[in-house]
């Protein structure tokens, strides 16, 4: 009698103590506050992006601080995902059960926002992409509980193509990350740098985590190409352009990259000079908010606001202001409706939502990593400013013409 | 021509690296019988703390000489408080512990260091690039050639010519027997994971000028490792310079003339070698 | 024995009654660790039963995935048929990976399943067309229980199927080590030569089993598409794997039981760290190294050591 009823105890408390999970968690607010959920990659290769989303975040939760939006405290929840699409939606099916979230962002891997986009639909919570580039999201996979505030992949291409095309360069080789941003930026590069006239002189896809380029390098080099272009993930970027510079082949043969991160200045440091490419939120944008945005950024946070940190910022401004214009955060139906083509002044410049496939129409960038003594490391100084309508793609699609 | 010899030094580069990086996951596996999951975090430790004394004295070779005992030192710390006790088990279960002990290594490195990744420059005597027909090589990759083939030398020599490298191949053979000589089994086992992380961590350190210092690059080389450790054998030191060989000369060649199968490659060439000898190139059948 | 008789059933009473006590999500979370418990019992078999570790027993669980997510998107069959379609999948892939596998022993053997999963691997992520590609294929509906059958959308409907299929794969399982084929494997994991000095041959018994556990790892994987709505690359990773071995030797090998246990609280105590903390790895380690070191049997393992001295 004894044994079974200490198997029995152990079990049934064992199962309890583990699924019923930490209650005391929940703070205690005085009003319903209003909760906004972070499935991102707070561990591993990819922290460097979440940690953008959550730096974005506290700095938003202090600007407004007394304020609320609708006069409610805002609460931010943080997972970690680990950069796994199976995690992603288990942690943002907790945020949406269990804590009673009704906005997502912070999703870092386009697989991983994907995965959590498609069950938004029967969740009936919005998830708002401010990181994530793949096309299909706003094309091929669009649901109307997805938004995407960010430049997507196709016009971050877009943008890099028109600098181009008007430059002096004729051979370009692309060099992207065998995967689904890789291989689809440097399918959309090569359609709109062939229109105008330039040539791809090779096309190579290194796997996810390459640690050693040299191969790759040496056929860069031999197909006597003026500029290369990388769609390269953050970590493999970086060792690339290291590589690179240690091979001598950024002398002849000019690096644009995609999106040129702060993360890749700070690690590659000076070989990366001269560097051109396209940001999807170059801290150096000159505008009163934004200059009053990065002082806030850099006193609370000591460093600079790379690309995502401020796309991040965007989006949380955006998603208070609308919902601001809703009248209510409980009904995401109406939040959508507000959403949809409303107009946000961001920190880059004008923002326009489209109501067909909810892109955020605005500006492209094409920017150069320049030396700049006022700044421990390089910084990205705007060449060309593209307007919105020149660089988001055709509703629903990931094309141009 | 130019071209040809380059790859050739690209692949033996390569196989530099992976061979620091892969002898003592070798060793440890085939003398301590331990599957160390935890050794790509020792390579990773060793290139982050080769980072820190670039940062704090502005040399590199200081770090090579620094580095490497005190990651062995680390290792040897946690195999005495942990593995220590639980060789008597299946493998199996070593495989849990060293997880365990890789996760707590990987945060702690990230709480110390931050998220993001951290450039080493190579010192100045390997800087740049030698010309070599109409391209240039960069010097420090020729270094990784020759301090693979110096450190794959040493490691050897000791093992087979010095008193301690024969107690040390008596516990592989026979533990309890060489208990009974009188080795101290137990204190031969801390050193020899000790010189295993000791390694690792050198080729963490050779690495950060060549890949940075980032998180994740423990992940990164392990499976490498234990790919090379067993196409060559598990234990034997030519075994891992052949498996280092082999795979590097794999990757660099496959990436070039078949770069769809760059993914897979090099476990199509363990697996082609596994069917031919089942126990690798210079392992033992068990 | 008749202590463990009414304990087995006592778990399966709680396991019909839980829907209705606990929260939405927590049922939910119980799902989802009964899919990776049996995960980790289809891997028993092979480790516990026969002593071969495997390194690439997630391959199974992505095929089942994968085969079942296409059935379900591309045909809209019923549920049964899609899991039918994941596992039969598993198996007849894990038929000749077994067989060129089984040439080698021991840690040889486990490369050799590592380098044959990473291969599926590669093909599930670089196939776009069939497979979706790195993005893998999203919106994989929970359809109905058989032809104009009750939709199995609800969470609870969904439960029970998983439930249901769980307990099953267990009786199946015990049913199979104690039957004479059984016996057989544990023979060959106690003493490989003394099995062939006998005049048998381990191979075909080894294949065999490779095969069947495979095919409940693609029954756990078919079971994952619809419950979480997608299949990607990620679930045939071999650090799947590697987690699944972690959820055996926590649950206890040999046990059958003891993995769907260890799968469990492997998961939770991540699950639940993870919210604490940002340096839940630290803690999750620590664990680990605890249990290993003070655990020797596995959390059921233990637990039956301390009932059978108390």
């Amino acid at each position: 009698m004894r044994r079974r009823d200490f198997l029995m105890t152990a079990v049934v408390s064992g199962a309890a103590a583990g699924v019923g999970g930490p209650v005391f968690l929940r703070r205690a607010y005085a009003q319903n506050p209003i909760k906004i959920g972070l499935p991102t990659v707070l561990s591993g290769g990819n922290a460097q992006y979440g940690i953008q989303a959550k730096r974005a975040s506290e700095l938003f939760a202090k600007d407004i601080k007394g304020k609320g939006i609708l006069g409610r405290p805002v609460e931010f929840i943080y997972e970690d995902t680990g950069a796994d699409p199976a995690t992603a939606v288990r942690k943002a099916q907790k945020l949406v059960e269990k804590d009673g979230v009704k906005f997502l962002t912070g999703t870092v891997l386009s697989s991983e926002a994907l995965a959590v986009s498609a069950k938004c639909p029967e969740w009936k919570v919005i998830l708002m992409s401010t990181i994530n580039g793949a096309g299909a999201l706003t094309a091929k996979s669009f649901n109307r509980y997805f938004f995407r505030i960010n430049t997507s992949g196709p016009m971050g291409a877009r943008a890099v193509s028109l600098y181009l095309a008007e430059g002096p360069m004729k051979r370009l080789f692309a060099l992207g990350s065998d995967y689904a941003w890789g291989r689809d930026s440097v399918a959309s590069f090569s359609a709109q740098i062939e229109a105008a006239k330039k040539e791809v002189v090779g096309k190579e896809y290194p796997p996810v985590g390459t640690k050693d380029f040299a191969s790759y390098i040496a056929k860069v080099r031999q197909s006597k190409a003026e500029g290369v272009y990388l769609v390269l993930v953050g970590q493999d970027a970086t060792i690339f352009l290291k590589q690179a510079h240690q091979f001598g082949l950024t002398k002849d043969v000019k690096p644009i990259m995609e999106i040129v991160e702060l993360e890749n200045m700070k690690a590659v440091g000076d070989a990366m000079e001269g560097t051109i490419g396209s940001s999807r939120y170059p801290f150096t944008v000159d505008t009163p908010k934004n200059h009053a945005f990065v002082k806030r950024f850099h006193d609370m946070h000591g460093v600079y606001p790379d690309m995502f940190d401020g796309e991040t910022y965007e989006g949380l401004e955006w998603l208070a202001q609308v919902i601001g214009k809703a009248g209510t955060a409980d009904d995401v139906e109406k939040v959508i409706e507000a959403w949809e083509d409303s107009s946000y002044e961001g920190l880059e410049g004008p923002f326009f939502m489209r109501k067909c496939d909810h892109q955020a129409v605005q500006p492209g960038f094409a920017v150069q990593a320049v030396k700049d003594p006022k700044y421990p490391h390089l910084i990205p100084k705007i060449l060309a400013t593209f307007p919105g309508d020149k660089v988001t793609p055709k509703c629903r699609t990931e094309d141009f013409s | 021509m130019a071209l040809i010899v380059e790859q050739l030094l690209n692949a033996l580069a390569l196989a530099g690296l992976l061979f620091l990086v892969s002898a003592g996951l070798s060793l440890v596996f085939g003398i301590l019988r331990v599957v160390n999951f935890a050794h790509g975090v020792f390579y990773m430790l060793g290139a982050y703390l080769g980072f820190t004394v670039v940062a704090l004295t502005g040399w590199f070779w200081p770090a090579l000489l620094i580095v490497p005992p005190v990651v062995g030192l680390v290792g040897a710390l946690l195999e005495s408080t942990t593995l220590r006790f639980i060789y008597r088990r299946l493998p199996i279960y070593q495989l849990l512990l060293t997880f365990g002990l890789a996760l707590i290594l990987e945060e702690s490195i990230r709480v110390l260091y931050g998220p993001t990744a951290k450039g080493v420059d190579p010192p100045p005597l390997l800087q740049g690039a030698i010309p070599l027909g109409d391209i240039v090589y960069p010097r420090y990759r020729l270094f990784l050639v020759v301090l693979g083939l110096v450190v794959g030398a040493a490691v050897w020599l000791f093992l087979k010519r010095t008193r301690t490298g024969l107690v040390i191949r008596a516990v592989a053979q026979n533990a309890e027997m060489a208990d009974c000589l009188g080795a101290g089994v137990a204190r031969v086992r801390t050193l020899v994971f000790g010189a295993a992380c000791a390694l690792a961590g050198l080729g963490g350190v050779a690495a950060a000028p060549m890949t940075t210092a980032y998180l994740g690059m423990g992940i990164g080389v392990i499976v490498d490792a234990f790919v090379v450790v067993v196409i060559g054998g598990l234990g034997s030191i030519p075994g891992s310079m052949a498996g280092s060989l082999i795979v590097g000369a794999a990757q660099t060649w496959g990436a070039f003339y078949l770069p769809e199968t760059a993914m897979v490659i090099m476990y199509a060439v363990m697996g082609a070698i596994l069917i031919f000898r089942p126990w690798g190139l210079f392992g033992e059948e068990e | 024995m008749t202590h463990y008789r009414v304990l087995a059933l006592a778990a399966v009473l709680a396991l019909a009654m839980l829907p209705w006590v606990l929260a939405r999500h927590q049922l939910s979370l119980l799902t989802d660790l009964l899919i990776f418990g049996l995960f980790a019992l289809s891997l028993d078999l092979i480790m516990g039963y026969t002593g071969m570790v495997s390194f690439g027993h997630a391959a199974y669980f992505g095929l089942g995935a994968y085969g079942s997510a296409l059935v379900l998107i591309h045909f809209g069959q019923p549920i049964p048929v899609a899991l039918l379609a994941g596992a039969l999948l598993a198996g007849v892939i894990a038929a000749p990976v077994g067989w060129f596998s089984t040439r080698a022993t021991g840690i040889y053997f486990a490369m050799l399943t590592l380098a044959f999963a990473q291969l599926l691997y590669t093909v599930a992520y670089k196939w776009r067309d069939l497979t979706g590609g790195s993005d893998g294929i999203a919106g994989v509906p929970k359809t109905a229980l058989f032809w104009g059958g009750p939709s199995l959308a609800s969470p609870r409907a969904f439960y029970f199927v998983v439930a249901a299929a769980v307990v099953l794969s267990l009786v199946l399982c015990r049913a199979l080590t104690r039957s004479p084929f059984g016996r057989a494997l544990q023979a060959v994991r106690e003493n490989e030569r003394r099995f062939i000095a006998l005049g048998r041959d381990p191979r075909p018994f080894k294949v065999v089993v490779f095969v069947i556990a495979a095919v409940f790892a693609g029954l756990a994987g078919a079971l994952f598409a619809p419950f979480r709505g997608f299949a990607s690359p990620e679930v045939m990773f071999w650090v799947l794997s590697g987690q699944g071995l972690m959820m055996v030797i926590t649950g206890g090998i040999g046990t059958l039981v003891g993995p769907i246990v260890g799968a469990m609280v492997f998961i939770l105590v991540q699950e639940i760290l993870s919210s604490y903390t940002e340096h839940w790895m630290i803690f999750t380690g620590a664990i680990f190294v605890l249990m290993v070191v003070f655990l020797p049997g596995g959390l059921v393992g233990t637990a039956r050591r301390l009932v059978s001295r108390a």
